[in-house]
């Protein structure tokens, strides 16, 4: 059970994001990909939805994460919540939870319109765990990040490197260009491609194979020991950095 | 009294630094009184600061915190404790008083925030962004942050810095108002006047060592001169004249001009204690460690 302090906290960081304008940029964000998508027929659309879901759950969660790291390391409100009773990991814990809930409020948008004006067919509880878990690990990916990043510019940069070397090998495969079997396994380190298994996988029909469960496992796994070890390990001494006092 | 805080041979060097900064000090804080750092820039009080809040933990020494080790503390510590950083922080897309409940649900023990508001003159403007906040505003707000769990013991890096002063007086009016309800304060201070204004005992930090503790009283009568300042006319031209306080009314030559002389001024002065301050330490407060 999560304690008060954490919904509290949890609930803090939503307000932030609506306040700061991120969660306005992300429902503005979505209402384009709702409008392009519109206007795309048959197979591309299958095929586009899943990798719009996969993009929004995976790059746009490092995107809008680092965005509240770097609006609160030019506040220097990180030093103040350093002196409350909060712990490290409720702190971290809430940015976590706190972008995945918003990730998933716009993704969600973008779902439910589409099963209703397109009649798309998808499995409720696997999509829900899908963006969950893909946001949840990316997130935390991004928060890991931006310990390491100047400015917001730099972060940008970063994010744009790893759309190179994680997403569009993903996104290449999904869309058949990579064609090699050798691929299939190799794709499966990257983190972008197991987001992107388990998303696809959970629009109908639902066919689940062992890449699924691999998939899931390893972005509960790693995600974990990414948590663990680097992001709370590393939290106090970021803090403290860009705290300014 | 007795100590609420007890530093033993306190040593800390930052990661990329060869040195330490803080060179092993030794001080303690008493319950209920005001206990100032006075020292300029990069002296090491803020880091002190910054270590006895729990902020900077990889710390030589030791450290008691009403006779309990600090290391044996959790985040049950910052219930007790008030902090203001030098600069003011806030989230400033959102009121004030929109920041002041946020970071006061985090605590247990809760003061009114209205009162202390209205004590600081930013009631009338709690529903303004902070963005919209002058400097002093924000200073002031800090202050409420820092009061806003009703803490025993309050941390003020230089509190009155960028203040003008008839807000300074306001802050000052309400870190002794906090002491004489039972509070303990740290302070730390480049500024003199705010050190010899508010505090019971005062520490002279260079270096990162402490050179001197002591009340401002105390150090004034061991280290300052007991003086008064005379200035007359003699035959149309004015002559200033100083005259040791011990023994005064024996002093023959200041009996004399008393008499004899068309006195204009006379004035009685004690060293201050920036005075005494470069005295001990051989630095002034305006310089960077």
């Amino acid at each position: 059970m999560m304690n008060n302090r954490l919904i509290y906290l949890i609930k803090g960081e939503l307000i932030r994001l609506h306040k700061y304008k991120v969660t306005s940029v992300s429902f503005l964000i979505a209402l384009i990909w709702l409008i392009v998508l519109y206007f795309v027929d048959g197979n591309i659309f299958n095929d586009l939805l899943p990798l719009l879901i996969l993009v929004d759950s995976t790059m746009m969660s490092l995107m809008y994460i680092g965005s509240v790291m770097f609006f609160e390391k030019k506040e220097s409100t990180m030093s103040s919540m350093l002196v409350t009773p909060a712990r490290n990991s409720e702190l971290i814990l809430a940015k976590i939870l706190s972008n995945t809930i918003h990730n998933l409020l716009s993704t969600a948008l973008i779902i439910i319109v589409f099963v209703i004006v397109k009649n798309v067919e998808v499995n409720y509880i696997l999509i829900f765990l899908a963006i969950v878990f893909s946001t949840l690990y990316h997130t935390t990916i991004g928060l890991l990040l931006s310990y390491y990043q100047k400015d917001f510019t730099t972060m940008l940069m970063t994010v744009m490197m790893i759309s190179f070397l994680l997403l569009i090998p993903a996104v290449l495969f999904s869309i058949n260009v990579l064609k090699s079997d050798i691929w299939e396994y190799i794709l499966l380190i990257n983190p972008i491609q197991a987001a992107n298994e388990i998303i696809s996988q959970s629009f109908k029909p639902i066919n689940l194979d062992w890449k699924y469960y691999f998939s899931f496992l390893y972005l509960v796994i790693s995600g974990l020991f990414i948590y663990k070890f680097l992001v709370l390990k590393q939290f106090k001494n970021y803090a403290i950095s860009i705290s300014g006092v | 009294m007795s100590s609420i805080f007890e530093v033993k041979n306190l040593k800390f060097k930052y990661k990329n630094n060869q040195e330490n900064v803080l060179k092993g000090i030794n001080f303690d804080i008493k319950e209920g009184e005001i206990f100032g750092f006075l020292g300029p820039s990069g002296a090491g009080k803020s880091t002190t600061q910054k270590v006895i809040i729990k902020i900077l933990e990889d710390y030589q020494g030791q450290i008691l915190y009403k006779q309990k080790d600090l290391k044996d503390y959790k985040q049950d510590f910052f219930e007790d404790i008030g902090v203001s950083f030098e600069m003011p922080i806030h989230f400033s897309k959102m009121t004030a008083i929109e920041n002041i409940n946020f970071f006061q649900n985090l605590y247990k023990k809760k003061a009114d925030v209205e009162k202390l508001m209205k004590r600081v003159g930013l009631w009338e403007d709690k529903d303004k962004m902070v963005a919209e906040y002058s400097k002093g505003m924000k200073i002031r707000l800090n202050i409420v942050r820092a009061l806003l769990n009703s803490p025993t013991m309050l941390f003020l890096d230089e509190p009155t810095n960028g203040l003008d002063p008839s807000n300074a007086k306001i802050l000052k009016d309400l870190i002794r108002e906090f002491k004489n309800s039972g509070g303990t304060v740290f302070i730390t201070s480049h500024i003199m006047s705010d050190i010899d204004q508010l505090c019971d005992r005062v520490a002279f930090i260079v270096n990162g060592e402490i050179k001197e503790i002591d009340t401002p009283r105390n150090l004034k009568i061991r280290y300052g001169q007991r003086q008064v300042k005379v200035e007359y006319r003699d035959n149309n031209k004015l002559i200033e004249k100083s005259f040791s306080m011990e023994n005064l009314g024996n002093n023959n030559e200041f009996m004399e001009i008393l008499k004899a002389k068309d006195i204009e001024t006379i004035h009685s002065g004690e060293t201050t204690l920036e005075d005494i301050f470069i005295k001990v330490t051989g630095v002034t407060l305006d310089d960077e460690q």
